[in-house]
Protein backbone atom coordinates (compact mmCIF):
# COMPACT_ATOMS: atom_id res chain seq x y z
CA UNK A 1 0.00 0.00 0.00
CA UNK A 2 2.76 2.63 0.81
CA UNK A 3 4.68 1.56 -1.97
CA UNK A 4 2.03 2.27 -4.12
CA UNK A 5 1.17 5.43 -2.50
CA UNK A 6 4.98 6.15 -3.56
CA UNK A 7 4.91 4.83 -7.42
CA UNK A 8 1.31 6.69 -7.83
CA UNK A 9 3.22 10.35 -7.84
CA UNK A 10 6.13 8.63 -10.14
CA UNK A 11 3.78 8.01 -12.57
CA UNK A 12 2.03 11.08 -12.49
CA UNK A 13 5.47 12.26 -13.18
CA UNK A 14 6.37 10.43 -15.86
CA UNK A 15 2.55 11.52 -17.85
CA UNK A 16 3.58 14.99 -16.89
CA UNK A 17 6.89 14.67 -18.18
CA UNK A 18 6.00 12.75 -21.47
CA UNK A 19 3.38 15.57 -21.92
CA UNK A 20 5.88 18.04 -21.36
CA UNK A 21 8.19 16.60 -24.29
CA UNK A 22 5.98 15.62 -26.71
CA UNK A 23 5.04 19.92 -27.87
CA UNK A 24 9.44 19.86 -27.85
CA UNK A 25 9.70 17.59 -30.57
CA UNK A 26 11.16 18.80 -33.53
CA UNK A 27 10.45 17.52 -37.09
CA UNK A 28 13.25 15.24 -37.87
CA UNK A 29 14.40 15.00 -41.39
CA UNK A 30 15.25 11.74 -42.67
CA UNK A 31 19.23 12.26 -42.94
CA UNK A 32 19.64 13.43 -39.77
CA UNK A 33 18.52 9.96 -38.28
CA UNK A 34 22.07 8.12 -38.07
CA UNK A 35 21.45 7.95 -34.53
CA UNK A 36 17.83 7.02 -34.59
CA UNK A 37 18.40 4.41 -36.51
CA UNK A 38 20.91 2.62 -34.74
CA UNK A 39 20.24 -0.87 -33.40
CA UNK A 40 20.43 -0.07 -30.03
CA UNK A 41 17.90 3.00 -30.30
CA UNK A 42 14.97 0.59 -31.61
CA UNK A 43 11.68 0.90 -29.96
CA UNK A 44 11.03 -2.65 -28.49
CA UNK A 45 12.58 -5.65 -27.16
CA UNK A 46 15.61 -7.05 -28.83
CA UNK A 47 14.83 -10.71 -30.16
CA UNK A 48 17.27 -12.39 -27.91
CA UNK A 49 15.08 -11.22 -25.26
CA UNK A 50 12.33 -13.18 -26.40
CA UNK A 51 12.58 -15.83 -23.56
CA UNK A 52 13.65 -13.29 -20.67
CA UNK A 53 10.33 -11.41 -21.54
CA UNK A 54 8.09 -14.74 -21.46
CA UNK A 55 9.33 -15.95 -18.18
CA UNK A 56 8.89 -12.52 -16.43
CA UNK A 57 5.53 -12.94 -17.46
CA UNK A 58 4.72 -16.43 -15.82
CA UNK A 59 6.97 -15.84 -12.79
CA UNK A 60 4.75 -12.40 -12.46
CA UNK A 61 1.44 -11.81 -12.39
CA UNK A 62 1.73 -8.75 -14.25
CA UNK A 63 2.50 -8.67 -17.82
CA UNK A 64 2.22 -7.01 -21.33
CA UNK A 65 2.97 -4.09 -22.72
CA UNK A 66 6.30 -4.75 -23.82
CA UNK A 67 5.53 -7.33 -26.91
CA UNK A 68 5.51 -10.47 -24.39
CA UNK A 69 3.34 -13.88 -23.97
CA UNK A 70 -0.12 -12.72 -23.18
CA UNK A 71 -1.88 -16.35 -24.21
CA UNK A 72 -1.32 -19.64 -26.03
CA UNK A 73 -0.40 -21.91 -23.35
CA UNK A 74 2.26 -22.73 -20.69
CA UNK A 75 6.14 -23.88 -21.30
CA UNK A 76 7.16 -22.80 -17.63
CA UNK A 77 5.33 -23.93 -14.98
CA UNK B 1 26.60 -13.68 -7.63
CA UNK B 2 25.20 -10.30 -7.75
CA UNK B 3 28.14 -9.18 -6.32
CA UNK B 4 30.28 -10.82 -9.70
CA UNK B 5 27.30 -9.18 -11.78
CA UNK B 6 27.57 -5.86 -10.37
CA UNK B 7 31.75 -5.91 -10.42
CA UNK B 8 31.73 -6.57 -14.55
CA UNK B 9 29.58 -3.67 -14.93
CA UNK B 10 31.92 -1.77 -12.68
CA UNK B 11 34.49 -2.77 -14.83
CA UNK B 12 33.30 -2.52 -17.96
CA UNK B 13 32.85 1.16 -17.93
CA UNK B 14 36.50 1.95 -18.13
CA UNK B 15 36.86 -0.67 -20.91
CA UNK B 16 34.22 1.08 -22.40
CA UNK B 17 35.74 4.49 -22.67
CA UNK B 18 38.09 2.83 -25.36
CA UNK B 19 35.82 2.89 -27.68
CA UNK B 20 34.93 4.88 -31.57
CA UNK B 21 31.44 3.76 -32.00
CA UNK B 22 29.25 4.45 -35.17
CA UNK B 23 25.55 3.45 -35.51
CA UNK B 24 25.11 -0.21 -36.44
CA UNK B 25 23.39 -1.50 -39.27
CA UNK B 26 19.52 -2.08 -38.52
CA UNK B 27 17.96 -5.15 -38.27
CA UNK B 28 15.11 -6.40 -39.61
CA UNK B 29 12.25 -7.72 -36.73
CA UNK B 30 10.93 -10.92 -37.82
CA UNK B 31 9.22 -12.27 -35.10
CA UNK B 32 6.52 -15.35 -36.53
CA UNK B 33 3.37 -12.93 -35.48
CA UNK B 34 2.92 -9.27 -36.84
CA UNK B 35 5.18 -7.34 -34.78
CA UNK B 36 3.06 -5.43 -31.56
CA UNK B 37 5.53 -2.84 -31.34
CA UNK B 38 6.53 -0.92 -34.34
CA UNK B 39 9.59 1.05 -35.45
CA UNK B 40 8.84 4.72 -36.15
CA UNK B 41 11.82 4.22 -39.36
CA UNK B 42 11.92 0.85 -40.45
CA UNK B 43 15.20 0.45 -42.48
CA UNK B 44 14.81 -0.26 -46.05
CA UNK B 45 14.28 -3.93 -46.81
CA UNK B 46 16.99 -5.68 -48.72
CA UNK B 47 14.79 -7.07 -51.26
CA UNK B 48 15.85 -11.20 -51.77
CA UNK B 49 17.68 -11.25 -48.69
CA UNK B 50 16.38 -13.39 -46.32
CA UNK B 51 17.06 -12.79 -42.14
CA UNK B 52 17.11 -16.12 -40.35
CA UNK B 53 17.98 -16.07 -36.56
CA UNK B 54 18.56 -19.15 -34.11
CA UNK B 55 18.03 -18.13 -30.59
CA UNK B 56 17.91 -20.27 -28.10
CA UNK B 57 17.77 -19.75 -24.20
CA UNK B 58 18.40 -21.85 -20.97
CA UNK B 59 16.88 -20.76 -17.45
CA UNK B 60 16.83 -22.15 -14.63
CA UNK B 61 14.98 -21.38 -10.92
CA UNK B 62 14.60 -22.13 -7.26
CA UNK B 63 12.78 -21.45 -4.89
CA UNK B 64 9.90 -22.67 -2.18
CA UNK B 65 6.63 -21.62 -2.72
CA UNK B 66 5.65 -24.23 -5.21
CA UNK B 67 2.16 -24.13 -6.17
CA UNK B 68 1.25 -27.53 -6.71
CA UNK B 69 1.88 -28.44 -3.56
CA UNK B 70 -0.23 -25.25 -2.32
CA UNK B 71 2.92 -22.73 -2.00
CA UNK B 72 5.35 -24.50 0.00
CA UNK B 73 7.04 -26.93 -2.31
CA UNK B 74 9.63 -26.84 -4.61
CA UNK B 75 10.02 -24.52 -7.31
CA UNK B 76 12.92 -26.02 -9.17
CA UNK B 77 12.72 -25.79 -12.76
CA UNK B 78 15.04 -26.13 -15.67
CA UNK B 79 13.54 -24.86 -19.38
CA UNK B 80 15.60 -24.78 -22.68
CA UNK B 81 13.91 -23.36 -25.80
CA UNK B 82 15.53 -22.74 -29.08
CA UNK B 83 14.01 -20.51 -31.19
CA UNK B 84 14.33 -20.50 -35.36
CA UNK B 85 13.03 -17.13 -37.09
CA UNK B 86 12.95 -16.49 -40.30
CA UNK B 87 11.84 -13.36 -42.56
CA UNK B 88 11.90 -13.62 -45.95
CA UNK B 89 11.26 -10.82 -47.93
CA UNK B 90 9.04 -12.13 -51.29
CA UNK B 91 9.01 -9.01 -53.04
CA UNK B 92 9.73 -4.59 -52.76
CA UNK B 93 6.28 -4.81 -50.63
CA UNK B 94 5.47 -8.42 -48.90
CA UNK B 95 7.09 -10.72 -46.59
CA UNK B 96 6.71 -13.98 -44.64
CA UNK B 97 7.85 -14.43 -41.74
CA UNK B 98 7.78 -17.74 -39.69
CA UNK B 99 8.84 -18.76 -34.98
CA UNK B 100 9.55 -22.13 -35.27
CA UNK B 101 10.86 -23.48 -31.90
CA UNK B 102 9.73 -25.53 -28.61
CA UNK B 103 10.37 -25.62 -25.04
CA UNK B 104 11.77 -28.60 -23.42
CA UNK B 105 11.85 -28.28 -18.93
CA UNK B 106 11.71 -30.13 -16.41
CA UNK B 107 9.98 -29.11 -13.34
CA UNK B 108 10.45 -30.32 -10.05
CA UNK B 109 7.02 -28.74 -8.96
CA UNK B 110 4.84 -30.39 -11.52
CA UNK B 111 6.53 -34.07 -10.58
CA UNK B 112 4.66 -33.93 -7.16
CA UNK B 113 1.44 -33.35 -8.91
CA UNK B 114 1.34 -37.30 -8.13
CA UNK B 115 3.22 -37.63 -5.70
CA UNK B 116 5.82 -39.88 -7.44
CA UNK B 117 9.83 -38.19 -7.68
CA UNK B 118 10.64 -38.74 -11.35
CA UNK B 119 7.25 -39.32 -13.18
CA UNK B 120 6.19 -38.48 -16.35
CA UNK B 121 5.04 -35.32 -15.09
CA UNK B 122 8.08 -34.32 -14.21
CA UNK B 123 8.94 -32.54 -17.99
CA UNK B 124 7.44 -31.77 -21.10
CA UNK B 125 7.72 -30.37 -24.00
CA UNK B 126 5.91 -27.30 -25.96
CA UNK B 127 6.36 -27.08 -29.58
CA UNK B 128 4.99 -23.74 -31.01
CA UNK B 129 4.59 -22.56 -34.75
CA UNK B 130 3.76 -18.70 -35.89
CA UNK B 131 3.43 -17.43 -39.42
CA UNK B 132 2.74 -14.51 -40.27
CA UNK B 133 2.49 -12.21 -43.75
CA UNK B 134 2.99 -8.70 -44.00
CA UNK B 135 2.67 -6.42 -47.04
CA UNK B 136 3.33 -2.56 -47.48
CA UNK B 137 0.28 -1.11 -48.97
CA UNK B 138 0.58 1.14 -52.00
CA UNK B 139 0.88 4.93 -49.90
CA UNK B 140 4.29 3.43 -48.90
CA UNK B 141 3.34 4.09 -45.45
CA UNK B 142 0.84 1.67 -44.24
CA UNK B 143 1.73 -2.16 -43.49
CA UNK B 144 -1.25 -4.44 -43.13
CA UNK B 145 0.19 -8.05 -41.73
CA UNK B 146 -1.91 -11.24 -40.71
CA UNK B 147 -1.07 -14.16 -38.48
CA UNK B 148 -1.99 -17.81 -37.04
CA UNK B 149 -0.06 -19.92 -35.16
CA UNK B 150 -0.51 -23.16 -33.13
CA UNK B 151 1.11 -24.54 -29.68
CA UNK B 152 1.08 -28.16 -28.17
CA UNK B 153 2.15 -29.25 -24.89
CA UNK B 154 1.27 -32.29 -22.68
CA UNK B 155 -2.16 -30.77 -21.10
CA UNK B 156 -2.05 -27.49 -23.29
CA UNK B 157 -3.06 -26.71 -27.02
CA UNK B 158 -3.72 -23.72 -28.27
CA UNK B 159 -4.25 -21.27 -31.79
CA UNK B 160 -4.45 -18.16 -32.61
CA UNK B 161 -4.68 -15.28 -34.89
CA UNK B 162 -3.18 -12.12 -35.37
CA UNK B 163 -3.79 -9.06 -37.46
CA UNK B 164 -2.30 -5.68 -36.94
CA UNK B 165 -2.56 -2.29 -39.05
CA UNK B 166 0.50 0.19 -39.47
CA UNK B 167 0.71 3.86 -40.12
CA UNK B 168 3.62 6.00 -40.47
CA UNK B 169 3.73 9.68 -40.94
CA UNK B 170 4.90 11.32 -44.08
CA UNK B 171 7.85 12.85 -42.25
CA UNK B 172 8.38 9.14 -40.64
CA UNK B 173 8.71 10.41 -37.38
CA UNK B 174 5.63 9.63 -35.85
CA UNK B 175 4.02 6.10 -35.90
CA UNK B 176 0.46 4.53 -34.84
CA UNK B 177 0.54 0.55 -35.04
CA UNK B 178 -2.70 -1.25 -33.61
CA UNK B 179 -3.23 -5.02 -33.50
CA UNK B 180 -5.21 -7.93 -31.98
CA UNK B 181 -4.63 -11.59 -31.09
CA UNK B 182 -7.11 -14.01 -30.20
CA UNK B 183 -6.17 -16.99 -28.56
CA UNK B 184 -8.03 -20.00 -28.12
CA UNK B 185 -7.12 -22.72 -25.96
CA UNK B 186 -7.86 -26.40 -24.95
CA UNK B 187 -6.40 -27.75 -21.25
CA UNK B 188 -7.05 -30.68 -20.53
CA UNK B 189 -7.72 -31.17 -16.39
CA UNK B 190 -5.08 -32.80 -14.76
CA UNK B 191 -5.74 -33.04 -10.55
CA UNK B 192 -3.19 -33.57 -8.11
CA UNK B 193 -3.67 -37.26 -7.40
CA UNK B 194 -5.41 -37.31 -4.05
CA UNK B 195 -8.35 -35.33 -5.50
CA UNK B 196 -8.86 -38.01 -8.33
CA UNK B 197 -12.66 -39.61 -8.14
CA UNK B 198 -13.73 -42.71 -9.84
CA UNK B 199 -15.49 -40.17 -12.14
CA UNK B 200 -12.90 -38.32 -13.08
CA UNK B 201 -10.24 -41.47 -12.78
CA UNK B 202 -8.21 -42.72 -10.37
CA UNK B 203 -4.39 -43.59 -9.73
CA UNK B 204 -0.88 -42.05 -11.10
CA UNK B 205 -2.07 -43.12 -14.55
CA UNK B 206 -4.84 -41.42 -14.92
CA UNK B 207 -3.64 -37.65 -15.62
CA UNK B 208 -7.09 -36.95 -17.70
CA UNK B 209 -10.17 -35.42 -15.81
CA UNK B 210 -11.80 -34.18 -18.55
CA UNK B 211 -11.11 -30.80 -20.85
CA UNK B 212 -11.95 -27.13 -20.23
CA UNK B 213 -11.10 -23.86 -22.49
CA UNK B 214 -9.72 -20.61 -22.04
CA UNK B 215 -10.01 -17.83 -24.54
CA UNK B 216 -7.46 -14.93 -24.97
CA UNK B 217 -8.21 -11.38 -27.16
CA UNK B 218 -5.69 -8.90 -27.32
CA UNK B 219 -5.75 -5.26 -28.35
CA UNK B 220 -2.35 -3.58 -28.52
CA UNK B 221 -1.82 -0.18 -29.57
CA UNK B 222 1.75 1.26 -30.10
CA UNK B 223 2.26 4.76 -30.90
CA UNK B 224 5.84 6.17 -31.32
CA UNK B 225 7.67 9.43 -31.92
CA UNK B 226 10.68 10.79 -32.68
CA UNK B 227 11.09 14.07 -30.02
CA UNK B 228 14.66 14.95 -31.15
CA UNK B 229 17.94 13.71 -33.68
CA UNK B 230 18.88 11.49 -30.48
CA UNK B 231 15.49 10.96 -28.64
CA UNK B 232 12.56 8.84 -29.63
CA UNK B 233 9.62 7.23 -27.26
CA UNK B 234 6.72 4.70 -27.50
CA UNK B 235 4.17 4.55 -25.56
CA UNK B 236 1.60 1.72 -25.99
CA UNK B 237 -1.09 -0.61 -24.28
CA UNK B 238 -1.70 -4.08 -24.73
CA UNK B 239 -5.72 -4.59 -23.51
CA UNK B 240 -6.50 -8.64 -22.42
CA UNK B 241 -9.44 -10.38 -21.85
CA UNK B 242 -9.18 -13.88 -20.75
CA UNK B 243 -12.46 -15.96 -20.47
CA UNK B 244 -12.42 -19.56 -19.80
CA UNK B 245 -10.51 -21.46 -16.82
CA UNK B 246 -7.90 -19.40 -15.83
CA UNK B 247 -6.85 -21.37 -12.46
CA UNK B 248 -4.40 -24.45 -12.93
CA UNK B 249 -6.38 -27.20 -11.93
CA UNK B 250 -3.04 -29.44 -10.19
CA UNK B 251 -2.53 -26.09 -7.61
CA UNK B 252 -3.09 -27.57 -4.82
CA UNK B 253 -4.70 -25.12 -1.85
CA UNK B 254 -4.54 -25.63 1.83
CA UNK B 255 -7.47 -24.19 4.16
CA UNK B 256 -6.63 -23.15 7.91
CA UNK B 257 -10.39 -24.71 8.66
CA UNK B 258 -10.70 -27.93 6.11
CA UNK B 259 -12.59 -30.36 7.06
CA UNK B 260 -10.92 -32.11 10.36
CA UNK B 261 -12.76 -35.39 9.05
CA UNK B 262 -10.63 -35.76 6.00
CA UNK B 263 -7.60 -34.90 8.39
CA UNK B 264 -5.33 -32.71 10.01
CA UNK B 265 -4.94 -29.14 7.92
CA UNK B 266 -2.61 -28.95 5.65
CA UNK B 267 -1.92 -32.80 5.81
CA UNK B 268 -2.38 -34.65 1.81
CA UNK B 269 -5.65 -35.18 1.58
CA UNK B 270 -6.80 -31.57 2.83
CA UNK B 271 -6.36 -29.99 -0.24
CA UNK B 272 -8.87 -28.01 -2.66
CA UNK B 273 -7.62 -27.46 -6.67
CA UNK B 274 -6.75 -23.49 -7.02
CA UNK B 275 -9.78 -21.79 -8.38
CA UNK B 276 -10.38 -18.43 -9.78
CA UNK B 277 -12.97 -16.43 -11.61
CA UNK B 278 -13.27 -17.30 -15.05
CA UNK B 279 -12.73 -14.14 -16.35
CA UNK B 280 -9.53 -11.78 -16.24
CA UNK B 281 -9.02 -8.32 -17.52
CA UNK B 282 -5.71 -6.46 -18.06
CA UNK B 283 -4.94 -2.80 -18.42
CA UNK B 284 -0.94 -2.58 -19.09
CA UNK B 285 0.15 0.63 -20.16
CA UNK B 286 3.94 0.91 -20.96
CA UNK B 287 6.36 4.00 -22.18
CA UNK B 288 9.85 2.98 -24.00
CA UNK B 289 12.31 5.65 -24.12
CA UNK B 290 15.57 5.58 -26.31
CA UNK B 291 18.24 8.76 -26.01
CA UNK B 292 20.90 8.24 -28.00
CA UNK B 293 23.60 10.17 -25.51
CA UNK B 294 26.72 9.92 -26.68
CA UNK B 295 28.38 7.54 -30.05
CA UNK B 296 29.77 5.68 -26.77
CA UNK B 297 26.64 5.02 -25.16
CA UNK B 298 23.04 4.94 -25.46
CA UNK B 299 20.11 4.94 -22.62
CA UNK B 300 17.18 2.36 -23.42
CA UNK B 301 14.41 2.93 -20.70
CA UNK B 302 10.96 1.19 -20.40
CA UNK B 303 8.20 1.72 -17.80
CA UNK B 304 5.29 0.32 -17.50
CA UNK B 305 2.36 0.80 -15.11
CA UNK B 306 -0.12 -2.53 -14.96
CA UNK B 307 -3.33 -3.17 -13.45
CA UNK B 308 -6.11 -5.78 -13.62
CA UNK B 309 -9.78 -7.34 -12.03
CA UNK B 310 -7.61 -9.68 -9.59
CA UNK B 311 -6.86 -6.87 -7.99
CA UNK B 312 -2.90 -6.71 -8.92
CA UNK B 313 -1.28 -3.47 -9.35
CA UNK B 314 2.26 -3.10 -10.51
CA UNK B 315 4.99 -1.03 -11.75
CA UNK B 316 8.05 -1.76 -14.10
CA UNK B 317 11.05 0.15 -14.39
CA UNK B 318 14.08 -1.53 -17.12
CA UNK B 319 17.23 0.32 -17.83
CA UNK B 320 19.67 -0.52 -20.59
CA UNK B 321 23.01 1.21 -21.35
CA UNK B 322 24.48 -0.08 -24.45
CA UNK B 323 28.23 0.81 -24.32
CA UNK B 324 29.80 0.58 -27.79
CA UNK B 325 33.04 -0.91 -27.10
CA UNK B 326 34.36 -0.94 -30.83
CA UNK B 327 32.00 -0.16 -33.85
CA UNK B 328 31.10 -3.84 -34.38
CA UNK B 329 31.14 -5.24 -30.53
CA UNK B 330 28.29 -3.49 -27.89
CA UNK B 331 28.52 -4.47 -24.41
CA UNK B 332 24.88 -3.97 -22.49
CA UNK B 333 24.19 -3.60 -18.84
CA UNK B 334 21.15 -3.78 -17.68
CA UNK B 335 18.72 -3.65 -14.50
CA UNK B 336 14.71 -4.37 -14.24
CA UNK B 337 12.85 -3.30 -11.00
CA UNK B 338 9.14 -4.54 -10.78
CA UNK B 339 6.63 -4.54 -8.43
CA UNK B 340 3.20 -5.96 -7.10
CA UNK B 341 0.30 -6.06 -5.21
CA UNK B 342 -1.03 -9.36 -4.06
CA UNK B 343 -4.27 -10.30 -5.87
CA UNK B 344 -7.80 -10.65 -4.02
CA UNK B 345 -7.86 -14.40 -4.15
CA UNK B 346 -4.14 -15.21 -2.97
CA UNK B 347 -3.20 -16.00 0.17
CA UNK B 348 -0.13 -18.10 1.26
CA UNK B 349 -0.29 -22.00 3.17
CA UNK B 350 -3.33 -22.99 5.54
CA UNK B 351 -3.98 -18.72 5.11
CA UNK B 352 -7.38 -19.13 3.15
CA UNK B 353 -10.76 -19.98 4.86
CA UNK B 354 -12.98 -22.96 3.13
CA UNK B 355 -15.41 -20.34 2.78
CA UNK B 356 -13.66 -18.29 0.32
CA UNK B 357 -15.30 -18.16 -3.20
CA UNK B 358 -11.92 -17.94 -4.67
CA UNK B 359 -8.40 -19.00 -3.71
CA UNK B 360 -5.15 -19.49 -4.66
CA UNK B 361 -1.48 -19.78 -3.38
CA UNK B 362 0.59 -19.47 -6.66
CA UNK B 363 3.04 -17.24 -5.51
CA UNK B 364 3.28 -15.90 -8.94
CA UNK B 365 0.08 -13.77 -7.57
CA UNK B 366 1.49 -12.56 -4.55
CA UNK B 367 2.54 -9.05 -3.44
CA UNK B 368 6.45 -9.18 -4.06
CA UNK B 369 9.05 -7.08 -5.53
CA UNK B 370 11.61 -8.18 -8.14
CA UNK B 371 14.80 -7.38 -9.66
CA UNK B 372 16.92 -8.36 -12.60
CA UNK B 373 20.71 -7.73 -13.06
CA UNK B 374 22.61 -8.34 -16.44
CA UNK B 375 25.10 -8.43 -18.73
CA UNK B 376 25.09 -8.83 -22.86
CA UNK B 377 27.31 -8.25 -25.85
CA UNK B 378 26.04 -8.16 -29.61
CA UNK B 379 29.31 -8.70 -32.03
CA UNK B 380 28.13 -8.13 -35.80
CA UNK B 381 31.18 -6.85 -37.90
CA UNK B 382 30.41 -4.85 -41.17
CA UNK B 383 30.79 -8.37 -43.41
CA UNK B 384 30.11 -10.80 -41.04
CA UNK B 385 31.24 -13.41 -38.82
CA UNK B 386 31.53 -16.06 -41.84
CA UNK B 387 30.15 -17.31 -45.16
CA UNK B 388 29.29 -20.61 -45.79
CA UNK B 389 27.29 -22.34 -48.71
CA UNK B 390 23.78 -23.59 -47.42
CA UNK B 391 23.05 -27.47 -47.68
CA UNK B 392 20.19 -26.59 -50.22
CA UNK B 393 20.89 -24.74 -53.43
CA UNK B 394 24.26 -23.84 -52.62
CA UNK B 395 23.73 -20.33 -51.74
CA UNK B 396 26.39 -18.38 -49.90
CA UNK B 397 25.03 -17.35 -46.40
CA UNK B 398 26.68 -14.88 -44.17
CA UNK B 399 26.93 -15.03 -40.21
CA UNK B 400 25.70 -11.68 -39.79
CA UNK B 401 25.84 -11.44 -35.84
CA UNK B 402 25.78 -13.01 -32.05
CA UNK B 403 23.97 -11.75 -29.63
CA UNK B 404 24.18 -13.02 -25.85
CA UNK B 405 23.16 -11.65 -22.73
CA UNK B 406 22.83 -13.26 -19.30
CA UNK B 407 20.67 -12.32 -16.43
CA UNK B 408 19.82 -12.79 -12.40
CA UNK B 409 16.73 -12.89 -11.17
CA UNK B 410 15.50 -12.34 -7.46
CA UNK B 411 12.43 -11.82 -5.82
CA UNK B 412 11.62 -10.97 -2.27
CA UNK B 413 9.66 -14.36 -1.81
CA UNK B 414 12.78 -16.08 -1.80
CA UNK B 415 12.88 -16.76 -6.01
CA UNK B 416 15.97 -16.62 -8.06
CA UNK B 417 16.46 -17.19 -11.48
CA UNK B 418 19.09 -17.33 -13.91
CA UNK B 419 18.85 -17.20 -17.64
CA UNK B 420 21.32 -16.76 -20.74
CA UNK B 421 19.94 -16.62 -24.41
CA UNK B 422 21.81 -16.01 -27.47
CA UNK B 423 20.37 -15.22 -31.16
CA UNK B 424 23.05 -16.00 -34.28
CA UNK B 425 22.09 -13.79 -37.09
CA UNK B 426 21.86 -14.82 -40.37
CA UNK B 427 21.55 -13.45 -43.91
CA UNK B 428 20.56 -15.36 -47.28
CA UNK B 429 20.39 -14.22 -50.71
Amino acid sequence: MRLSAFFRPVALGLLLAGSALLPGCVSVAAYQKAYLNDEDMKLATKKVETSEVNFESYREGAGGANGGKVGGGCGCN
Amino acid sequence: MRFLLAAGLVLALPVAALAQGTPNPNRLDGSGVPAATPVAHPAPVSVGETDLDFISSYYQQNGDHGAVEGGIGTQHLTDVAPTIVLNVPLDSVARLTANVGFDYYASASTDRIDQVISSPSASDVRYHIDLGYARTLKDKRTILSIGGGASKEYDYQSFNLAGSWTHGSRDGNRELSIGGQVYLDRVTLILPVELRTAATGSGNQAHGSGFDNRQSYNLNIVYSQVLTKRLQMAVSTELVSQRGLLSTPFHRVYFYDSDRALGTPGTLGTAKTELLPRLRNKFPVGLRLNYYATDLVQIRGFYRFYNDNFGIRAHTFELEAPVKVSPFFTLYPFYRYHTQTASTYFAPWREHSIYDEYYTSDYDLSAFTAQKLGLGFRYAPLYGLGRFKTPFGGRVAKFKSIDLRYGHYWQTTGLTANIVSVDFGFVMP
